[in-house]
């Protein structure tokens, strides 16, 4: 792989990610967010894929495939088992989630969103240039856009109301935080990757669990109604 | 020779086999094991206290045993002398947990942790390094608190143990401050105490000021050094009687230690205000507590404030010691640091044994009450003479182990006006003065600790069903006696140690020859001696004299004949004529009234027919710590206030939080980047 080609096709992955968030910033079904959610994932394993392949590194190239598994495939599987499937494919009286398919009444607009994405991109490349200019490469110069990535899933948990959306926000944030230490060092050893990946799927399940359990006892998981149960 | 690591080792091993077997044990035996866990763990620190004072412990590191900075262990005579104290003071309370806890008053995880706690205890003047000491700081602050939370359904001893909490939490955040302070002068930042040595010279006046300053409250928090002492008071009487013995006779003394290795030994010496603050704070402390314990009305309580007073006199002594060895008086700064030393053995000594028998009344009579108590030195006589001896012992009189200590500091102070400056002219009459105060206020405290505690008739029911506690309780507190009777005429046992100790400390025989105890205690560069055993012989042969006259003069008298009491017709003596520890101290509370402003409830109900004839009068007062009152409730009222200001951010809503925490993130990348 040349270096045009190595550059040209981390810049996509990052453009990938950059993108997919925005798209969960802005979409409201929860199926469609999932869906972007497996894309990003699989945008984020494309970096230390990629790097591996640039540089014969068969190390990183597992590391990348062992993260295209969790965060493309395995996280977003069981997110979309949360979500209920689509009017018309299940018997009416097995419905118990209506209103779970889409973000309700999230606590800031659609274009207010895109606005405050616009602005965090921003700040990203603002904030980013001290870290850029550390050592300057193209793979540093893309780290922006995963800092980027971070800010955009912080915006999701503050203003999505949805347990579903909150973890899928909670997860655009970790793909954020990995793009920005595969795009900063050339790979992140393997226990940590593990340890962060292992926490992942956990945190995950855990929340899956207590997603299930939020809907049998209040009939929903709009997060701000949860508010009564302080002190 | 083995290493001061190997015997660290050998100090957690004991210590957590110890609690390990307690936990395994049956709960019928659970008792015994715990107490004997602590002995062998108080052995194990007699035997590596002689080990460390005949300087055959070698300092050594340990790895692997704490993260990133390893664990530095070392022992010279100083550290020895501690863990001699620790380790006696650890033998005779294990000994009496046996007895104490079969009555059933502990449950098993205080007993499994008090092993632990001795061993903490015993590791500490071990610790070579900073990290070393802050650890095994910690653990020996943990588990105190443990066992001081052993009664835990009592509301007392819940807010006892808070207090306790916030205030050991608090002297370790300060001990760490001065620390780090400390360790950042040395080269490369290490953090070993020789490297800490080495580093003094190079820190500047201002950071070694704030280094003495922050270790002092520290160490001086965990001293019971006024006005960081709020928590003795409560803490040490809400503990089960061996541990409030442990806390106060054993732990207190690591305060001192810690001022000792830190401001005399790494820091020092320093300038001549550090001697000061040390006299000031000790002046205070003494004054002020022995003023609490002669109010007192709570039997442990008092102990307490006794335990903070003898503190108080260490430091004054400490504080006399280096104020005359930076004007240049090596020889008298000598004879103060003995007295300091001294009496910090003598008083784990009488406090040991004081705190054993007070736990025994409190466990056979469910009082601590002075107010409810009397009459036991008829059900109680070995517990009541073990308290008498420990009272001799508390107020500084001759045959007393607090004696020696006590006279060898007001030596040091009366000969310490020649050292010359219009300062110490004024400064050491006052000392010579709160030294003569603490003494006579001590002697009013444990007159009435005594006299009303044990003698006399029963005020209380429980005082009244009384018995002797059982015989592993007696033996302990027989090793207990036996300790302050010795230390009292022949305060030379002492010399082996204090001869190998002195050397050590700035303060100490460096630059001087140090005061002879021998039978006579000789000071050299003053002109005074004292002999405890000739003392005692005089005082014995006294009272056999006075015996053989008396009966000599009894020849003659007509035989004795029984008769009722006359009691101005007013029936026989009931308890409710006796003394009350309050009516005691009722004289002391009026002339201090300023200090100690005691609240009274003064209730009189005449009769509706005629307000001359009255129907009930009823008479009230709490005497609260003024320090308390005046320094600390502002400071915990502005904390409350600004936790109820905050608590308006806590909406409850999740995205409120999330919202923080964002608007954090952009903050700290904003600023950092």
């Amino acid at each position: 792989m040349s270096s045009h080609t190595y550059t040209s096709l981390l810049y996509l992955a990052s453009g990938v990610l950059l993108l997919s968030a925005v798209g969960i910033v802005w979409g409201r079904p929860l199926r469609v967010a999932v869906r972007l959610l497996a894309a990003q994932g699989a945008a984020l394993a494309a970096i230390p894929v990629l790097g591996g392949a640039y540089r014969h590194d068969w190390y990183l190239l597992g590391v990348g495939l062992a993260v295209c598994v969790l965060r493309a495939a395995v996280l977003p599987g069981l997110l979309a088992r949360l979500v209920p499937p689509p009017v018309g494919l299940t018997d009416p009286r097995e419905q118990t989630g209506a209103g779970e398919r889409h973000e309700t009444g999230p606590l800031l607009g659609t274009s207010a969103s895109l606005m405050v994405t616009a602005g965090a991109v921003v700040l990203a490349y603002a904030v980013g240039q001290p870290l850029v200019a550390l050592d300057p490469s193209p793979s540093t110069r893309a780290a922006p856009v995963a800092l980027a990535v971070v800010l955009m899933g912080v915006l999701l948990l503050v203003t999505r109301r949805r347990a579903v959306s909150q973890i899928v926000a909670f997860l655009t944030l970790d793909n954020g935080i990995a793009a920005v230490a595969f795009l900063l060092t050339s790979g992140v050893p393997l226990v940590v990757e593990l340890g962060a990946s292992l926490d992942l799927l956990l945190f995950v399940l855990v929340t899956q669990v207590l997603t299930a359990r939020m809907r049998v006892k209040f009939g929903g998981t709009d997060l701000g109604e949860l508010q009564e149960l302080h002190e | 020779m083995s290493t001061a690591a190997c015997f660290a080792g050998v100090l957690g091993g004991v210590s957590l086999s110890g609690a390990a077997a307690v936990a395994a044990v049956p709960t019928r035996v659970s008792a015994a094991a715990s107490g004997l866990a602590t002995a062998a763990v108080g052995v194990t620190g007699l035997v590596g206290g002689a080990l460390a004072v005949a300087g055959d412990l070698r300092p050594a590191w340990v790895g692997w045993l704490v993260p990133l900075s390893g664990a530095s262990f070392a022992a010279d005579a100083t550290s020895g002398l501690f863990l001699l104290v620790i380790g006696a003071v650890s033998v005779v309370a294990g000994l009496y947990t046996v007895g104490y806890a079969a009555h059933g008053h502990l449950g098993r995880a205080p007993l499994a942790v008090l092993p632990v706690f001795a061993g903490a205890m015993l590791v500490v003047p071990l610790a070579a390094a900073v990290t070393t000491l802050l650890l095994f700081w910690e653990i020996m602050a943990l588990t105190s608190l443990l066992l001081v939370l052993a009664e835990w359904r009592r509301e007392q001893v819940r807010a006892a143990a808070l207090s306790y909490a916030a205030m050991t939490q608090l002297g370790f955040v300060a001990i760490l401050l001065g620390l780090v302070v400390f360790a950042a002068a040395a080269p490369g930042h290490a953090e070993t105490f020789p490297a800490l040595r080495d580093a003094a010279v190079h820190l500047g006046p201002g950071p070694r000021a704030a280094v003495f300053l922050l270790t002092l409250a520290g160490f001086g928090s965990k001293a019971g050094l006024v006005p960081l002492h709020v928590w003795l008071p409560k803490a040490h009487p809400e503990a089960p009687g061996p541990v409030s013995a442990l806390m106060s006779a054993a732990m207190v003394n690591l305060g001192i230690y810690g001022i000792v290795r830190v401001d005399f030994v790494l820091l020092g010496p320093g300038p001549r205000w550090w001697g000061l603050v040390l006299l000031a704070v000790g002046a205070l402390t003494a004054v002020y507590s022995v003023l609490q314990a002669a109010v007192a009305t709570d039997l442990k309580r008092l102990l307490a404030y006794s335990t903070s007073e003898n503190m108080g006199l260490i430091c004054v002594a400490l504080g006399t010691a280096a104020v005359l060895a930076a004007a240049g008086r090596p020889a008298v700064a000598a004879v103060a640091t003995t007295a300091a030393l001294v009496h910090l053995v003598g008083h784990a000594a009488f406090k040991t044994l004081g705190f054993l028998a007070a736990g025994g009344v409190a466990a056979v009579t469910g009082q601590r009450d002075l107010d409810a108590l009397g009459g036991l030195a008829r059900p109680m006589p070995v517990t009541t003479v073990a308290f008498g001896i420990a009272a001799l012992g508390a107020a500084g009189l001759p045959l007393g182990c607090g004696f020696v200590g006590e006279w060898l500091l007001v030596q040091a102070l009366t000969h310490a006006v020649a050292a010359g400056g219009t300062l110490l002219a004024l400064v050491v009459p006052l000392a010579v003065g709160v030294v003569a105060l603490t003494t006579g206020l001590g002697v009013a405290a444990m007159v009435k600790a005594f006299g009303v505690g044990f003698l006399a008739r029963p005020r209380s029911e429980g005082a009244q069903r009384a018995g002797e506690v059982p015989a592993t309780m007696i033996a302990a507190m027989a090793l207990g006696a036996i300790s302050c009777g010795v230390l009292a005429v022949a305060p030379a046992v002492l010399v082996p140690v204090l001869s190998r100790v002195l050397p050590e400390l700035p303060t100490g025989t460096a630059h001087g020859p140090g005061p002879a105890l021998g039978t006579l205690v000789r000071l050299p560069g003053v002109g005074g001696s004292v002999s405890p055993a000739l003392l005692a012989v005089a005082v014995g042969a006294g009272v056999l004299l006075a015996l053989a006259a008396a009966r000599w003069g009894s020849r003659r008298r007509p035989a004795a004949r029984t008769a009722a009491l006359w009691t101005c017709g007013g029936g026989g003596l009931t308890s409710r004529m006796e003394y009350t520890a309050t009516s005691f101290a009722d004289p002391l509370r009026r002339v201090f009234d300023a200090v100690l402003r005691p609240d009274v409830e003064h209730v009189v109900i005449a009769y509706a027919q005629s307000p001359y004839l009255l129907e009930k009068v009823s008479y009230r007062s709490w005497v609260h710590d003024t320090v308390e009152v005046v320094l600390y409730r502002p400071v915990l009222r502005a904390v409350a206030a600004a936790a109820r200001g905050a608590r308006r951010a806590h909406t409850g809503s999740i995205h409120a939080y999330l919202a923080y925490g964002a608007a954090g993130l952009l903050v700290a990348l904003v600023v950092v980047l």
